[in-house]
């Protein structure tokens, strides 16, 4: 909003030089020009009246932007943030947990299958035994029907609602969107799930927000269709950690980017381990390099003057 | 068997966060105060209301030492089952 300001205040500069009738290019010299022909004080008065009103359109649009762009959220230190850091995997299983009882009612990931989970959150047979679960259609079968069997371990995760219609008609017309890749698919992702989930509060002095909707300052516009669904003790977790809603929180996004970066330790290792061979390779080539040029640059020239 | 009642830490920490951010609230109770007769709707206090979060979500985010209370908390609650 800034730019759109000066911008403004560029192009009203512009169109006063060319009304002028002084080349485009030349700008500053047709400014020296008004300095020079006496006028200058109606110009530089109208040119201050451009700046003016490009400085107040800029204020008014910066206060209705906050609202606009929603709440900045803050930085939380995430466990796996650091250069060579992991994920935590029980934070990933207890945050599969709390998908699983909390949001994939409404919230599909349908990019992750159960086969993805083992070996982060649970084991083969856990795995299994949780696909086992879902009933899946599959088919056509030799008679040429579609039927249903208990999910495998190379079955997506269960979707919630068969389309997006369907979605949209039982949230009143909002669309719970996938989860599998939101915290790549949002700014700064891991922070503003986090805060968006845990950040449900009161709205603001002067504004309401109408009957369906929920005030959340992190949510861009603020009225969110989603109720806030992490309440203390909402899930037991199984290994016995206390379900405050900041754990919940926090296991749920520890879940969902390991959903959208699973391969993120594996690029560290790869991303350290190349950084520092390419390192040496860069002494050795910076040596070999000055070793070849050596030649030349230790060169001595004499002029030769003949008198 | 005792039963500790969980301290959600997040809130936690905003409550002892709240001395620290005492101007941008001042700033938007003030706001508050300004705007109470209006009846057109337009005014709103959105602003102070951002920076008093903002405020709040900032030393929450850098706070280091009470992750470890909470910890001590889960430690008392599995000793004591």
């Amino acid at each position: 909003m800034v730019g759109g300001g000066v911008i403004q205040q560029i192009l009203r500069r512009k169109l006063h030089s060319q009304s002028v009738a002084t080349p485009v290019r030349s700008w500053f010299s047709s400014k020296k020009a008004h300095v020079d022909t006496g006028s200058s004080g109606v110009r530089a008065f109208a040119l201050l009246g451009a700046g003016v009103t490009g400085l107040l359109s800029f204020s008014t649009v910066a206060s209705a932007d906050e609202a606009e762009h929603g709440l900045a959220c803050p930085d939380y230190p995430w466990p796996h943030d650091g250069i060579l850091s992991s994920y935590d995997h029980a934070s990933i299983r207890r945050g599969h947990q709390v998908y699983q009882q909390v949001c994939a009612s409404c919230h599909s990931m349908s990019l992750i299958s159960y086969r993805d989970l083992v070996g982060v959150a649970y084991t083969e047979e856990e795995a299994k035994a949780m696909a086992a679960e879902i009933e899946v259609v599959d088919g056509p079968n030799d008679e040429g029907e579609m039927f249903t069997r208990p999910g495998k371990l190379s079955d997506r995760l269960p979707q919630p609602y068969a389309n997006e219609s369907a979605a949209r008609f039982a949230n009143g017309g909002a669309y719970p969107p996938d989860l599998s890749l939101i915290t790549k698919a949002r700014h700064n992702g891991q922070n503003y799930v986090f805060a968006l989930l845990t950040g449900y509060r009161d709205p603001p002095a002067g504004i309401s927000i109408r009957e369906g909707l929920h005030y959340n300052p992190y949510f861009p516009g603020g009225a969110i269709a989603m109720p806030k669904m992490l309440n203390d003790e909402a899930v037991e977790y199984e290994d016995g950690v206390p379900a405050t809603e900041a754990q919940m929180g926090k296991d749920v996004v520890s879940f969902l980017s390991w959903a959208a970066e699973p391969e993120m330790e594996e690029r560290k290792l790869m991303g350290f381990k190349w950084i520092f061979l390419l390192s040496l390779a860069l002494l050795q080539a910076a040596y070999y390099r000055r070793l070849k040029w050596s030649v030349l640059k230790s060169r001595k020239l004499v002029l030769d003057v003949v008198n | 068997m005792a039963e500790e009642e969980v301290v959600d830490p997040k809130k936690y920490l905003e409550e002892s966060c709240k001395p620290k951010c005492v101007k941008p609230l001042l700033e938007y109770q003030a706001c508050v105060k300004r705007i109470q007769g209006d009846d057109s709707g337009h005014k709103h206090c959105t602003g102070q209301y951002f920076d008093y979060w903002s405020c709040i979500d900032k030393c929450v985010s850098s706070f280091d030492f009470p992750f470890s209370v909470h910890f001590v908390i889960f430690l008392y609650v599995m000793i004591l089952r």
